[in-house]
């Protein structure tokens, strides 16, 4: 009965977001009294969506398995929290989600919008459309509230136990309100497009949108990579695995956005540009979830394969893309000013940034098709691995380090003297080049990536360290929010280019009662649990380990293998010992006849550094959002 | 040819240089890093030339598994050819005899010595181009 009134309030909302989209195609003349009437449809369209899913989460609380989606993705036995979370852990669900917070989005902007801004109305009318749109694909191709009749199955299917994990049940929630909260940036500026009047500030309505979504994006995307990291046992943090890619275009055009939107409102040059950027991130969201969805790739992450699904995602896209940019085009003479970027001042450092942030959108996207066009045209199937774009990304990233760099102390809309002897730029070049020099001496690693990393991430490091020193003694204006979110940058680089350097495993023979000696570290397994769980069955080693130089501190390490009951998987737990400079990270492999198990120990140099840094960055953008809402 | 003209022609030609040499550059990046992705049966009658990274996809064949110590030896099969695997590691979870693969390295031999060994994260994987005959 509940699943009935949550499919039917589906689809009410989806008749709700089409009448609103109806009506404001009819508020051209200014009538006020339609305007409130869409705004106040649209709400009513948000609610009923709102309380379709709460019921719907209700149901799967519930463990209702006449529900052939809660059926196949949950399990009695599971806790709540897991049985919430295994809405999102396939398609139907997950696109549920998804248009939640794409609804969610607009409702918020509709409701914190003033009523007096003159693109509010056909603003709300594009958000409207593409809610419709997608509600539309949710009814028709992926319906979760399909019934199994009429004899429910007593247990569900249970969900894949790697996505029993805390870090999951969240990952996909942030990733999704970053991606569907450029939506607003979207329907705004082509509402902007449409009305064509050139006196609109979209800039400022738009950023904080745009800085809100994008930090929501970076969370989303260090969730995705810290859980990949403990839970595939891979002992890596990022494979350049296709559905990793398209969150990454996203992210990077997002980020080159909410650079350039900056320049557009400070100095109204790059107009063009950034909305062509607003209309980009989006499009490259939907692609995403074309991708992910179609089952066009493949990858760990995609979901099942329907083309139909796929099809309708690509019209529907490519008749929001195209509608847009067909305005876009349009009006593209008078969006272009008059006023050009003068060289070398601030906005032409940021123009550059742009390009080469483009650059590596081209890139990406070149890696994740070029296979696809590959099999259509010679019938033959390749993959592009991880050297492909780690060999363009080392260079744009340092070129763009440097760029930034060169932004730091220089003038908006006046050319800026920087390279002068006694200038901070030319001590930055010169500490970081020195630093970065000793450095390579001491691990011994002159590889290209390794020395560019090093000096670039340390450029942003001593740049932005004799800023705020200089602001702080003559207590002089800096912006506070932008450092931090760059030495977030800056860390990065010099974090993911050590743990490449420094990391090594080893893969060792041992059975109870045996050490393994390393260089650094002793390893002693004492012996084996076995476990009974609810769900599962699990044999957990015991590891006693330690450091060689430190012989008092010993600690246990207990790796583990567990075997879940409904699926059968066996899934390995890694035992992670986390240290400031590495974590060790050890992996149970298979047990051989003579009773030597395999284990694979890796040490990962400085990886918690990567995550701390996507940390910074995501505070820096916080604070950069928090000072634009205390200005307004 | 005055002079504002000609600044801005240089910078134009300087644009239209600079974005070809980067549209060069990925694309030659692009070109050294493609792997290719074989059958057994595909690979035994390809030319690979040698330091070239292939992806050797089929079924890990029943009995072929040999363990010796950190290193492990088995068979990719397609149900019509096979090719002998070695890998020094641990295999992921889903790999076990029947199971379907892609292994990562270099033929040496007519062997792959493999660097990486892949399952997907789903028990019903078989990699592309393999027909498993009916029983």
């Amino acid at each position: 009965m509940i699943v009935e009134i949550s499919h039917f309030f589906s689809i009410l909302s989806a008749g709700l977001f089409f009448l609103a989209f109806i009506f404001s195609t009819r508020t051209y003349q200014g009538n006020h009294n339609l305007e409130l009437l869409v705004n106040r449809i649209f709400s009513y369209g948000f609610y009923f969506i709102f309380i379709s899913f709460l019921l719907y989460v209700w149901l799967a609380i519930q463990s209702d398995f006449s529900i052939r989606y809660i059926a196949e993705h949950s399990n009695k036995d599971l806790p709540t929290f897991y049985k919430i979370s295994s809405i999102w852990s396939a398609h139907e669900g997950s696109m549920f989600l998804w248009i939640l917070f794409l609804a969610g989005w607009s409702q918020l902007f509709n409701y914190l919008l003033s009523k007096n801004d003159l693109l509010k109305a056909p603003a709300i009318g594009v958000l409207a459309f593409i809610i419709f749109g997608f509600l539309i694909f949710l009814l028709f191709t992926s319906n979760p509230f399909e019934t199994i009749l009429p004899i429910a199955p007593i247990n569900g299917a249970d969900i894949n136990p790697v996505l029993q994990d805390p870090a999951l049940v969240i990952h996909p929630p942030f990733l999704y309100l970053g991606y569907v909260g450029f939506v607003i940036a979207f329907a705004y500026n082509t509402a902007f497009l449409i009305k064509g009047d050139m006196q609109i500030n979209w800039e400022d309505v738009i950023r904080p949108w745009s800085l809100a979504a994008w930090i929501l994006l970076t969370i989303g995307i260090s969730l995705g990579s810290w859980w990949a990291y403990y839970e595939l046992g891979w002992g890596g943090y990022w494979f350049w695995d296709p559905v990793e890619n398209v969150a990454l275009m996203p992210w990077l055009a997002g980020t080159a956005l909410i650079h350039s939107l900056y320049v557009s409102s400070k100095s109204k040059v790059l107009r063009g540009w950034t909305i062509l950027l607003s209309i980009s991130v989006f499009s490259l969201s939907l692609f995403g979830a074309f991708i992910v969805r179609s089952g066009i790739i493949d990858s760990v992450h995609a979901f099942a394969n329907d083309p139909q699904r796929g099809l309708y995602l690509l019209a529907f896209s490519a008749v929001l893309i195209t509608t847009s940019l067909i305005f876009y085009v349009y009006r593209l003479p008078q969006l272009i000013s008059k006023n050009l970027v003068v060289a070398k001042s601030k906005e032409s450092f940021l123009s550059i940034n742009n390009i080469l942030f483009a650059a590596a959108i081209f890139a990406v996207m070149l890696g994740v098709m070029y296979p696809l066009i590959f099999d259509y045209l010679y019938d033959k199937r390749i993959s592009v691995g991880p050297p492909y774009y780690n060999t363009i990304f080392a260079p744009l990233t340092f070129l763009a380090a440097i760029f930034l760099v060169f932004s730091v102390g220089s003038l908006w809309q006046r050319t800026s003297k920087l390279l002068n002897f006694k200038s901070f730029l030319s001590m930055s070049i010169l500490f970081a080049a020195a630093a970065s020099i000793c450095i390579s001496y001491i691990y011994q690693d002159f590889q290209w990536w390794f020395v560019g990393a090093l000096f670039s991430g340390l450029l942003i490091l001593i740049r932005y360290f004799l800023l705020i020193v200089d602001s702080m003694i003559k207590k002089s204006y800096f912006n506070k929010p932008s450092a931090i979110a760059h030495i977030g940058f800056g860390v990065l680089i010099l974090a993911t280019a050590l743990n490449a350097s420094l990391s090594y495993e080893k893969i060792i023979n041992i059975k109870p009662g045996e050490i393994y000696k390393d260089s650094d570290y002793e390893f002693y397994l004492i012996d084996f649990d076995l476990i009974n769980e609810p769900n599962y069955d699990s044999v957990r080693a015991k590891f006693s380990v330690k450091n060689i130089y430190t012989p008092n501190k010993t600690f246990f390490m207990f790796p583990e293998k567990r075997k879940y009951f409904i699926r059968g998987q066996i899934t390995s737990e890694s035992a992670i010992k986390i240290t400031p400079y590495k974590d060790i990270y050890m992996t149970l492999g298979d047990q051989l006849d003579n009773g030597y198990w395999v284990v694979n120990i890796q040490y990962n140099y400085l990886i918690r550094w990567i995550w701390i840094a996507a940390a910074i960055m995501g505070i820096g953008g916080f604070a950069a959002l928090m000072e634009r809402l205390k200005r307004k | 040819m005055n002079k504002i003209r000609k600044k801005r022609l240089v910078s134009v030609m300087t644009l239209i240089a600079t974005s070809f040499l980067g549209v060069y550059l990925i694309l030659s990046a692009l070109n050294s890093n493609l792997d290719y992705f074989y059958t057994p049966s595909e690979i035994i009658n390809a030319e690979i030339p040698n330091n070239k990274r292939v992806k050797l996809g089929g079924m890990v064949q029943m009995q072929s598994v040999i363990r010796d110590g950190t290193n492990i030896s088995f068979n990719i099969t397609d149900f019509s050819n096979s090719i002998n695997v070695s890998y020094n590691g641990v295999v992921p979870d889903l790999f076990k005899e029947g199971s379907g693969i892609v292994a990562y390295g270099m033929i040496v031999d007519n062997r792959l010595i493999a660097e990486n060994i892949f399952a997907k994260h789903d028990e019903n994987y078989m990699p592309p181009n393999i027909k498993i005959p009916s029983e």
